[in-house]
């Protein structure tokens, strides 16, 4: 076996490869062998995880769950980032429809991103039915399924749920807050329009899956290399912006528990 | 920066799509890592909006109560550096105006006047006196050292230059402008030639050393680009004047273009400011005032009178920049010699002026091919070059050069003038 460690990344964006090229620069400049391996969907990265040709999968909260599954909980877990701890979904809503809270969805038409989004998809749905709400009963759901696949990653359909409830042709919709935050740093929300109205419970999003636990500590020096990269220095920093995180940490395993809840109240792998 | 651990910020019904972030953002400037700031909003969204923009720029939303009708926001501000730098910025400092006028001469205010020995490439474009960012890309100025590329005067001959700026479109009275004599006109459109081309490579030759300066040394470079845009200014009336009268452009000589070609292939920026400025452009004042005494037309003295003052400027400049780093490079002066002696050996093949701007300095000063006047023309002309020799001798010995040593240069320098 190769000394090699292979990391699964899905290509969800060109960035991707720019983004791996340096972090392999910075594992190599610490005498630590890994290379990355490009996947074009998450369901492809699991099976080459679960099959060995890959030791560490880039996961989505998604694909994480579903390795636990097929693992029968036998995985491990090395670090995420720190946007990955305290993630939430936020419900946001036309500002002229008279929403303030979930119980006044009923009735009106909902967007949601791409079905197989964690954020965007999966848990809104998941906590509307939590919140008294039964999504194919009380409310008109209106689905973007882009880029089916990439778990969401590519944002493309939290564009259309924003831009359908600015244009009124969805009363509200679900959305990431990472990509909720970025809309109202880049000017893309005018509040006169649209407006968040409830916030998720946190939960946790991407992480760096292995087959069994005892891959933690096989690929300990990866993971403490990795925790070790830091947003003040300018070399590392560049990696740490494209990927949108300050730091590596390491992995809070209970905030999945509403995504474990969500699949199987949902169905989702059946 | 002064830190106040325990800030609070007003909002009242900004929403975080509406600048509130700049505020938070600007607010959190203020206080140090793990401080808290305290948010108090009319907003209802902002309760949604903070903690997710607070995530995201990895600070800690440490909740929101309701309180009074209002929110009341709490965030502790994480270790993260938005800008990589340890570099304390000027504050406080101001400049001294009289009259209602900032002149340049007095910007060296704070860190914007700590003029280093050697530029740091990483700090590029940035203004001297910012604070750079670390991680910035290094640039391939070569120019770098202080004392090759600043001079004291540069500020003062920047300001001199953006006050006499003209328009070579408006401020000449072409209007006056009337028939000559055949052979006359011919000779002036041959020297408008010959000066827009030498003027090409007085526009070619700073423009060059601009992209090779280092920004660090903002004086020389503003000041070099005030000289490229009046070559710019030069060329256009220079070639406007052969094409005004019912003349045209005339011939340009192998021998001048292999003179100008010399002055762009220099690979040093004290020795190609020697050679074009002091040496070249120092030659042309000689030239544009024999021009002008000359002149059959108000349009021709007019145009060489506004092209020498700027000429008189570049000269000085240089001058200035030669004498300062003669100060401090011992070696220069026989750098600046071997320069010279290799571009003669370069030009030596050539035969000297293009003889046809020979003649047209001579039917100049004659009036025309009239041949009672050609003898005391010739005489004028053969005065000239006498004049241009004894003043460039006169520009290196002011700058240190001993007589003898300054005559040797001048008897090097080229034939075509520039």
């Amino acid at each position: 076996m190769s000394d090699v460690i292979k990391v699964g990344v899905v290509a969800y964006d060109p960035k991707v490869v720019t983004i791996w090229e340096g972090i392999k620069e910075y594992f190599t400049a610490r005498s630590i062998a890994m290379d990355f391996i490009l996947f074009s969907n998450y369901d492809a990265q699991c099976d080459a995880l679960l099959d060995g040709w890959i030791d560490i999968a880039w996961n989505t909260n998604l694909a994480y769950v579903k390795i636990h599954r097929r693992t029968g909980g036998k995985c491990g877990v090395l670090a995420m980032r720190d946007v990955d701890v305290g993630f939430t979904t936020k419900v946001i809503a036309g500002a002229k429809t008279g929403i303030q809270s979930l119980l006044d969805l009923k009735g009106k038409r909902v967007a949601f991103g791409s079905r197989d989004s964690g954020h965007a998809a999966i848990l809104p749905l998941y906590f509307l039915k939590q919140n008294g709400i039964n999504p194919s009963q009380d409310i008109t759901a209106i689905r973007f399924d882009l880029d089916v696949g990439k778990h969401g990653d590519t944002g493309t359909s939290e564009v259309e749920v924003l831009n359908a409830v600015i244009k009124g042709e969805a009363d509200a919709g679900a959305v990431g807050d990472q990509y909720w935050a970025r809309a109202l740093t880049e000017n893309l929300v005018d509040n006169s329009k649209v407006r968040a109205v409830w916030t998720s419970p946190e939960y946790c999003h991407c992480n760096f899956t292995v087959r069994e636990k005892a891959d933690e500590r096989r690929f300990a020096d990866w993971t403490n290399a990795l925790l070790a990269m830091d947003y003040n220095k300018p070399a590392e920093r560049k990696i740490l912006e494209m990927e949108g995180l300050k730091r590596w940490v390491r992995p809070q395993l209970d905030g999945y528990r509403a995504l474990f809840e969500a699949v199987d109240e949902l169905r989702f792998f059946n | 920066m002064n830190y106040d651990s325990s800030i609070s910020v007003d909002a009242g019904d900004l929403s975080a799509a509406d600048r509130l972030l700049i505020l938070v953002t600007r607010a959190l400037d203020k206080v140090k890592a793990g401080d808290t700031l305290e948010i108090l909003s009319d907003n209802a969204s902002t309760q949604h909006d903070l903690p997710a923009w607070s995530r995201l720029n990895a600070h800690r939303c440490l909740g929101t109560v309701a309180h009074n009708g209002r929110w009341c926001h709490r965030i502790v501000k994480g270790s993260v550096l938005r800008m990589l730098t340890d570099k304390e910025l000027d504050w406080g400092n101001h400049a001294p105006i009289k009259d209602g006028r900032f002149d340049t001469r007095h910007w060296l205010l704070g860190r914007a006047g700590e003029i280093q020995r050697t530029a740091q490439p990483s700090d590029g474009f940035a203004p001297r006196g910012a604070s750079v960012e670390e991680g910035s890309p290094e640039f391939e100025f070569d120019v770098l050292e202080r004392n090759r590329a600043w001079s004291h005067g540069a500020a003062e001959f920047y300001e001199q230059a953006t006050a006499g700026h003209w328009d070579a479109s408006r401020d000449i009275p072409w209007r006056e402008l009337h028939a000559l004599d055949e052979d006359l006109e011919r000779a002036i459109c041959q020297l408008m030639t010959f000066l827009a081309e030498n003027e090409f490579s007085a526009l070619y030759v700073p423009a060059k050393w601009i992209a090779r300066i280092h920004p660090h040394f903002a004086e020389t470079v503003l000041f070099l680009a005030t000289q490229v845009r009046d070559e710019a200014r030069h060329i256009e009336v220079f070639i406007k004047r052969a094409l005004a009268n019912g003349g045209g452009l005339q011939f340009s000589s192998a021998s001048t273009q292999a003179s100008l070609k010399t002055l762009m292939d220099q690979q040093d920026f004290v020795q190609a400011s020697f050679m074009l400025s002091v040496l070249g452009e120092g030659t042309f004042l000689d030239l544009l005032r024999y021009i002008e005494t000359h002149a059959p037309d108000q349009v021709t003295r007019e145009i060489a009178r506004r092209t020498r003052i700027d000429e008189t400027r570049h000269v000085h400049f240089a001058l200035d920049h030669i004498r300062s780093v003669l100060q401090t490079d011992t070696g220069l002066k026989e750098s600046l010699y071997r320069a010279i002696a290799n571009r003669a050996s370069i030009l030596s093949g050539m035969k000297g002026l293009n003889p046809l701007v020979e003649e047209s300095l001579v039917i100049l000063a004659a009036g025309g091919l009239s041949p009672d006047r050609l003898s005391s023309a010739t005489k004028a002309r053969i005065q000239l070059y006498e004049t241009m020799h004894e003043n460039r001798v006169r520009r290196l010995t002011a700058i240190g050069f001993s007589d003898r040593e300054a005559e040797d240069v001048s008897q090097l320098h080229t034939p075509n003038f520039m």
